[in-house]
């Protein structure tokens, strides 16, 4: 008697769920132009100046624009400015800007706008503050010529401020936003107000986004969007379901070890390329001596560039790319990517995989027997980062260096890197002017804490040529000259062996077939190239 | 019993200080939160301003005391990440995962009551086995496995219910937003709800069944079937009558434990609940939020604590007589 008020409450239960779930089925199943995607990080702002990080200027740039902005090939195009030339001889850049454009408010846009969002994106509590740091002064010529000074010729200037977005100079005053906060928020962490093809319509940190396409866009629709509408997932595996399902229409990224399942499934594609992102090991240059050795407690080995070398010629990266990155990436010889703006094509040659070679250069170094180290890797920075050193640790076993691999979250590596407790690490580089004077700048450079070089050159590697070649580099206006000046610097860094390039990493993108968009190097997903079938 | 009382609340908030003492000494080995709030192009100068200005160049007892501060005053500081008040952001989370605990609770309880009294009469039927030994699943199969598992089969294979998310939302009041509304937001429960409240209906199945074998043994039961009283009667108003005492504690305490496990459910279905907050600021070493979310569940489970604590001391006269007469 008591099973049958079980069985009626079970059957009440169940068919409740089934009704529910049916109902929804069928309101799915009918796809409007409402574009729905996932990505692992949510904007932390919609503040296009408080925070320089890919997941924000990425999705800001659906929203705001620049004076330029980059095509789908990376190349700098027109955006807000019409056109630009360089005045005199290099004392800066005069943009002509663009009439007409109005911002989603309607208030329309002006050279006051622009000189307002110098001012904003240069102050200090600005994190795009760097971009600027070779500009000296805006000043407005006519209401639509703005003229940029810059302290030195720079060639790479319009280029490099493909990400800053001009605000609405009345709309950030009206709401008492005039500088970016970003420890305490205002009102633009939640609100923008921009020119680009698509405004926000709802903002709810950390579960959806909304945007709606701008009625009043100066350019050329491509897109067929309605609405589209972002939400984070930060589980890998429920992101891929969420695809399968329908419920999204696009997920960045796929995990590296689902795309052979996923090409096989009609309802979705694989979208692959290769990112800007260089994946490296450095060395601690200037170290005197090894900090997790067992036995060499005296001397540092990665002093010596031969042993560098030895490292080098120790990795097998097809075979790393192969395995773990299942065929998804390219090696690389330098610092940057070659879809990069200055990539050396005399310097594309990786030291080749050879053991006896790598066993020889340590034997003539004094290490004939190896050494062991310390190696620090991120676990939840790089695309399988973990599994790549310990790929990396197994190769430099064969020649005799015995590597103690300890790898750790980012948020505990960064604070190790900068305290120097390591022996040798893994590093990815971005570099987000898409030019190779950028890791010259940050990897290569000796750290100069005034001059703002170096900073990311955690081992301390320093070479005076470097040094000497860099704000040549930066200030020259001749474009084969400048590609010998890079030359020289690659060459010299692949000489010393100051990193061990090892690949340029993967991007994956999964999209439901009836998707359509464009997959640019820099990992930003831009709205206005998808179309829906 | 007001000695009582005072004893407790004392001890509870003993315990409450001594919880966020120990989070904060930890929150320096989660990592350091400069890396995640500053760009590539930072130096050295922008980290030592930043650590300043967020009061992380002092010692954790330092800090802790100036958490302390801010929490009594109702003000648990502004989110590394989101850069808005932490008190503002738990508050718009807080109703997901409300929400959810409460109807994985429910489904618990009833389910978890139900099919308990069930394998106990029918202990030897087919049926009675067949429910025992999967139950043995929700108890032994980890939680986000049996999410991924019902992901993949009733939104993947069989597209009946969302992946992810709370659906649409309705708002209630002030603050307070509630799927229950929507068709969406009804659908988007039941696959978290099942997840998160799995296990518990196992527990009290499996406790429920015990119990009522064991009261199904005791003369009473003998006597008022040697009475010739009706099988539902014997079984609801004499054996489950006496079996509830022991299940309604564990109930009480497992109350907390839906609502701090969820965050596990959280993660796999995207669910915005504090649970997923929570994980999302230890990725992103957003102190504020760590500190504040461990409070409130800590607070949550003295709470609930203190008030088992108090009914033990109403029903229970034993316990009063003899502290009455201790004293």
């Amino acid at each position: 008697m008591l099973h049958r008020h079980t069985a009626t409450a079970l059957t009440l239960i169940l068919t409740a769920g089934l009704a529910a779930g049916l109902t929804l089925g069928a309101a799915t199943g009918v796809r409007a132009e409402t574009f729905k995607w996932a990505g692992t990080t949510d904007p932390q702002t919609m503040d296009p100046h408080a925070v320089n990080s890919a997941p924000v200027l990425g999705f800001l740039n659906n929203v705001y624009e620049g004076l330029v902005r980059r095509g789908k090939d990376m190349t700098v195009e027109p955006a807000l400015a019409t056109s630009w030339e360089p005045i005199g001889d290099g004392e800066g850049w005069r943009f002509h800007l663009r009439e007409g454009v109005t911002f989603h408010d309607g208030s329309s846009f002006d050279a006051e706008d622009v000189l307002f969002s110098y001012q904003r994106a240069s102050d200090e509590a600005s994190d795009t503050r760097s971009w600027f740091a070779p500009v000296s002064e805006v000043r407005i010529v006519d209401p639509y010529t703005v003229d940029i000074m810059t302290s030195a010729p720079n060639p790479i200037f319009p280029g490099s401020i493909a990400n800053w977005m001009i605000m609405d100079k009345g709309w950030a005053e009206a709401n008492a936003t005039p500088l970016p906060d970003k420890e305490n928020g205002n009102y633009a962490t939640l609100n923008a107000n921009g020119t680009g093809a698509f405004q926000l319509v709802a903002r709810e940190p950390g579960l959806r986004t909304v945007l709606e396409p701008h009625d009043d866009w100066w350019g050329e629709v491509e897109h067929n969007i309605t609405r589209a509408e972002m939400t984070p997932i930060q589980n890998p595996a429920t992101a891929l379901a969420a695809l399968l399902s329908g419920d999204v229409d696009f997920i960045n990224p796929v995990p590296i070890q689902d795309v052979a399942r996923l090409a096989g499934n009609g309802d979705v594609n694989v979208i692959q390329g290769i990112e800007a992102r260089v994946i490296m090991l450095g060395f601690p240059h200037e170290a005197p001596a090894l900090k997790y050795s067992a036995e060499t407690t005296d001397a540092n080995p990665f002093a010596d560039a031969r042993v560098r070398q030895a490292v080098a010629h120790a990795i097998n990266v097809p075979a790393i790319l192969q395995t773990i990155m299942r065929g998804n990436a390219e090696e690389v010889a330098q610092l940057v990517s070659p879809a990069m703006r200055g990539y050396s094509n005399a310097q594309a040659e990786r030291p080749a995989y050879d053991p006896d070679k790598a066993r020889a250069l340590l034997a003539e170094a004094g290490y004939p027997d190896g050494f062991s180290f310390g190696l620090k890797c991120p676990n939840n920075r790089y695309l399988n980062d973990e599994a790549v050193c310990q790929a990396v640790t197994g190769m430099l076993a064969q020649v005799g260096i015995t590597a103690n691999l300890d790898a750790m979250p980012v948020q505990n590596y960064w604070p190790e890197l900068r305290a120097d407790n390591y022996d040798m690490y893994l590093l990815g580089w971005s570099p987000g002017t898409f030019d190779a004077e950028h890791p010259i700048r940050f990897l290569a450079a000796t750290p100069n804490e005034e001059k703002k070089l170096g900073s990311w050159n955690f081992g301390g590697y320093s070479n005076p040529r470097v040094d000497e070649l860099l704000p040549q580099i930066q200030s020259e206006i001749d474009d084969a000259k400048r590609q010998a000046m890079i030359d020289e610097v690659t060459a010299i860094l692949q000489d010393d062996v100051a990193y061990v390039p090892l690949y340029v990493q993967p991007l994956v993108w999964g999209t439901r077939s009836n998707i359509e968009l464009t997959q640019r190097p820099d990992n930003f997903f831009i709205l206005r190239w998808v179309t829906v079938n | 019993m007001l000695a009582f009382i005072i004893r407790r609340v004392a001890q509870s908030a003993l315990v409450l200080l001594i919880v966020g003492l120990v989070a904060f000494s930890m929150f320096r080995f989660v990592g350091d939160p400069i890396d995640n709030m500053l760009g590539q192009e930072r130096t050295q100068a922008d980290i030592e301003r930043l650590r300043v200005q967020l009061g992380l160049d002092q010692p954790f007892p330092v800090q802790y005391y100036k958490f302390l501060e801010g929490a009594v005053q109702g003000n648990f500081g502004v989110s590394y990440r989101q850069g808005r008040p932490v008190a503002e952001i738990l508050l718009e989370r807080a109703p997901a995962t409300l929400e959810l605990a409460a109807v994985s609770g429910l489904l618990a309880i009833v389910l978890g009551i139900a099919l308990g009294v069930f394998t106990a009469i029918r202990r030897n039927g087919v049926m009675a086995n067949v429910i025992m030994s999967a139950s043995l699943i929700g108890v032994s199969l980890p939680t986000f496995l049996i999410g991924i598992l019902l992901i993949y089969l009733f939104s993947v294979e069989l597209g009946w219910l969302p992946s992810f998310g709370r659906g649409e939302t309705v708002r209630v009041g002030d603050w307070w937003t509630t799927g229950f509304l929507t068709p969406s937001g009804r659908a988007a429960l039941i696959l978290p709800s099942i997840t998160l409240g799995l296990y518990q209906m196992t527990l009290i199945m499996r406790l429920v069944r015990s119990e009522m074998l064991e009261v199904l043994r005791q003369d009473y039961i003998r006597f008022a079937r040697a009475r010739g009283l009706r099988d539902r009667v014997v079984n609801f108003r004499h054996a489950l009558k006496n079996t509830m005492v022991p299940v309604i504690t564990v109930i009480g305490l497992q109350l907390g434990a839906i609502i701090a496990f969820a965050i596990i459910t959280e993660t796999v279905f995207q669910w915005p609940g504090v649970g997923l907050l929570f994980i999302n600021a230890v990725q992103f070493v957003d102190i504020p939020v760590m500190a504040a979310y461990l409070m409130l569940i800590s607070v949550m489970f003295v709470g609930i604590n203190l008030i088992v604590d108090l009914l033990y001391f109403l029903i229970d006269p034993r316990l009063r007589v003899d502290r009455a007469g201790g004293h």
